[in-house]
């Protein structure tokens, strides 16, 4: 126990200075080339300057959301994969991300998002605990893979096509062809703005699942055997749920839907915890916050004409991970 | 063969009788910069229809001319009901609607997208001799003069400032494109252009902030209900570069279309300079 407790501990020593070394990467990064150093000056003798607002209302705030939505997706992959007890559990699969797009396209096109900070991200809680709502209903208490994956099918296209109902009916001229956005993410001019209205939401939601991580534990043996060591598990279930749903509806509510983040990272960083659910949480948010970083790194060098959204390359990477890991589980599936 | 004959010597004869009343008198217009020359030049009886944005507040600027003319959404099942004998429509406006009314026979006359002043004047007279209302378009073009030549004249001491313009999705308006021109005439240089930046193109914020503008010109677009794209236009990075600078907001009515109206954006542009 106590050596666990250290690898942890050796765990976030590594890959918090990681972290911090792709951030101020990213900060590096963009479409022009601007002096650091001059603006890193100008930002602390609160000097407004071209490259002051550059680096402090440009770089920044989109790298900030890149890591927060990444570390988002990462922890909720985990979280939900501790909770369901299936390795292909994710936001994105199992159809809660769209959920979220969707009860935040529904406030913001609608006029509502204006009424009060809180009211995108709320929506987007709402949807997303529609649709996880809807994936307790179809799977029920069934360990199944292919129940579990067919039913985020189902919510997922019903998600997809209420989506584009309702940018449909929105009445912006601009509505339909952003449909891109809420399907693939992006945090291309985000400022502190999306920021601010997201992090409560966030933060909330990551103390929730992070509470839950003896839970998850406990749950590895069975729920007999959580109810044995004294966990209410109806309550801590709902906690969890909760957790979810507010981190990835608040993310996607201003990054749109970012795919297979919360599927490659838990797989990625679980053999470095000993497959323990609880020590999976925090490492799996700084790993996701990292690739995501990183992700956005790269949509940004690549010379396309329009840039590219950042499911487009999750995806790319997450999809082929994803038939591995369905190869692999095969014999489960039968 | 015959019958073929006789539909041919019809057309022929309904063509010539066209000609010889000369004005036509069930116009109809399916979009809103045709709208918009149709009210300004037309008599009121020679319009059957005009597009629904003729009534759209955030860009008509003939919207109280309107009364009780029908709307129609440009589709061609409501534009034969009018029995046009003139279908106007700008170039690239409802394409699929102008190549569906030019087989089933109807005469539509396409605009041509106007990238200068000088091609304003041009679209006006072509479309005073579309209507038979000549006369009142070369009225307008001599009234555009003279209120251009005036603007010069007031604001000519002031110094030239460079512009960029921000639209929604990102968009800036290079060279070759009427704003531009416009930018030229309210006495502006256009950063956008100097960048090489030619038409309606992409530009990232960190390109926009870099150009160090002294105006930046904000392009509210299509529409004021919330979007993405024009979230674009309400990043702070923009109120703070506008802090020390100038900033300018023409309403989209004043600048969407080659018109008249322009003048009222050059002057706006050019009492800020």
């Amino acid at each position: 126990m106590n050596l666990k407790a250290v690898d942890t501990r050796l765990l976030i020593a590594i890959l918090l200075p990681l972290l911090l070394v792709v951030l101020a990467f990213a900060l590096g990064v963009g479409a022009v080339d601007i002096d650091l150093g001059k603006a890193i000056r100008d930002i602390v003798n609160q000097q407004t300057s071209i490259e002051m607002l550059i680096l402090h209302d440009i770089r920044l705030p989109r790298a900030l959301l890149a890591g927060l939505v990444g570390g988002t997706l990462g922890l909720a992959g985990a979280a939900l994969q501790g909770l369901l007890r299936n390795p292909l559990a994710e936001p994105g699969i199992i159809g809660i991300s769209n959920g979220a797009a969707l009860g935040a396209v529904i406030v913001f096109y609608y006029g509502l998002a204006g009424s009060a900070w809180f009211v995108l991200p709320l929506g987007g809680l709402v949807g997303a605990l529609l649709a996880v709502s809807c994936i307790f209903l179809l799977v029920g208490q069934s360990r199944s893979i292919i129940t579990l994956i067919l039913a985020g099918v189902a919510i997922n296209a019903i998600g997809g096509a209420l989506i584009a109902l309702a940018l449909n009916f929105a009445e912006s001229p601009y509505a339909m062809q952003e449909i891109v956005f809420w399907l693939l993410g992006s945090v291309a001019n985000r400022s502190f703005n999306e920021l601010y209205i997201a992090l409560p939401f966030l933060v909330l939601g990551w103390a929730m699942m992070l509470y839950c991580g003896r839970f998850l534990n406990a749950l590895t043996l069975g729920e007999e055997t959580a109810k044995s060591l004294g966990f209410n598990v109806v309550r801590m279930r709902l906690v969890l749920i909760l957790g979810v749903a507010a981190s990835v509806g608040a993310a996607v509510s201003v990054a749109g839907n970012i795919g297979f983040i919360g599927l490659v990272v838990p797989h990625l960083v679980r053999p470095f915890v000993a497959y323990e659910p609880r020590r999976l949480l925090l490492a799996s948010g700084l790993v996701g916050a990292i690739l995501l970083l990183i992700a956005d790194i790269a949509v940004q060098s690549l010379p396309t004409a329009a840039e590219m959204k950042l499911g487009v390359i999750t995806s790319l990477v997450g999809a082929p991970f994803f038939l591995l890991l369905i190869l692999k589980s095969r014999n489960t599936l039968q | 063969m015959k019958f073929y004959c006789l539909c041919f010597s019809a057309l022929m004869l309904t063509s010539a009788s066209l000609l010889a009343v000369e004005k036509p008198r069930r116009i109809v217009s399916i979009g809103l910069c045709t709208d918009q020359l149709l009210l300004m030049l037309a008599d009121r009886e020679q319009i059957a229809s005009l597009s629904v944005w003729a009534q759209d507040e955030n860009m008509s600027y003939m919207i109280d001319a309107v009364g009780d003319i029908p709307l129609n959404r440009s589709s061609v099942e409501e534009i034969i009901q009018f029995e046009p004998d003139l279908v106007v429509a700008s170039e690239f406006v409802a394409w699929d609607t102008v190549k569906f009314l030019r087989q089933l026979g109807y005469p539509v006359k396409q605009m041509p997208v106007a990238t200068s002043v000088a091609q304003i004047y041009q679209q006006l007279e072509l479309f005073g001799e579309w209507t038979g209302n000549q006369q009142r378009a070369q009225a307008t073009i001599a009234q555009m003069q003279s209120r251009l030549a005036d603007i010069h004249a007031r604001y000519a001491e002031r110094p030239v400032k460079s512009v960029i313009i921000y639209s929604p999705n990102g968009f800036t308006i290079g060279a070759n494109t009427l704003e531009d021109d416009l930018f030229i005439q309210a006495g502006y240089r256009n950063l956008a252009a100097e960048m090489g930046i030619e038409g309606f193109q992409a530009i990232s914020l960190e390109k926009l902030v870099a150009s160090d503008p002294d105006v930046l010109q904000i392009d509210r677009g299509l529409s004021q209900q919330d979007s993405l794209a024009t979230a674009y236009l309400g990043h702070p990075v923009l109120a703070r570069l506008t802090r020390q600078r100038e900033y300018l907001d023409i309403p989209t009515r004043l600048r969407i279309c080659a018109g008249p109206m322009i003048v009222d954006a050059v002057e706006l542009m050019a009492a800020r300079r």
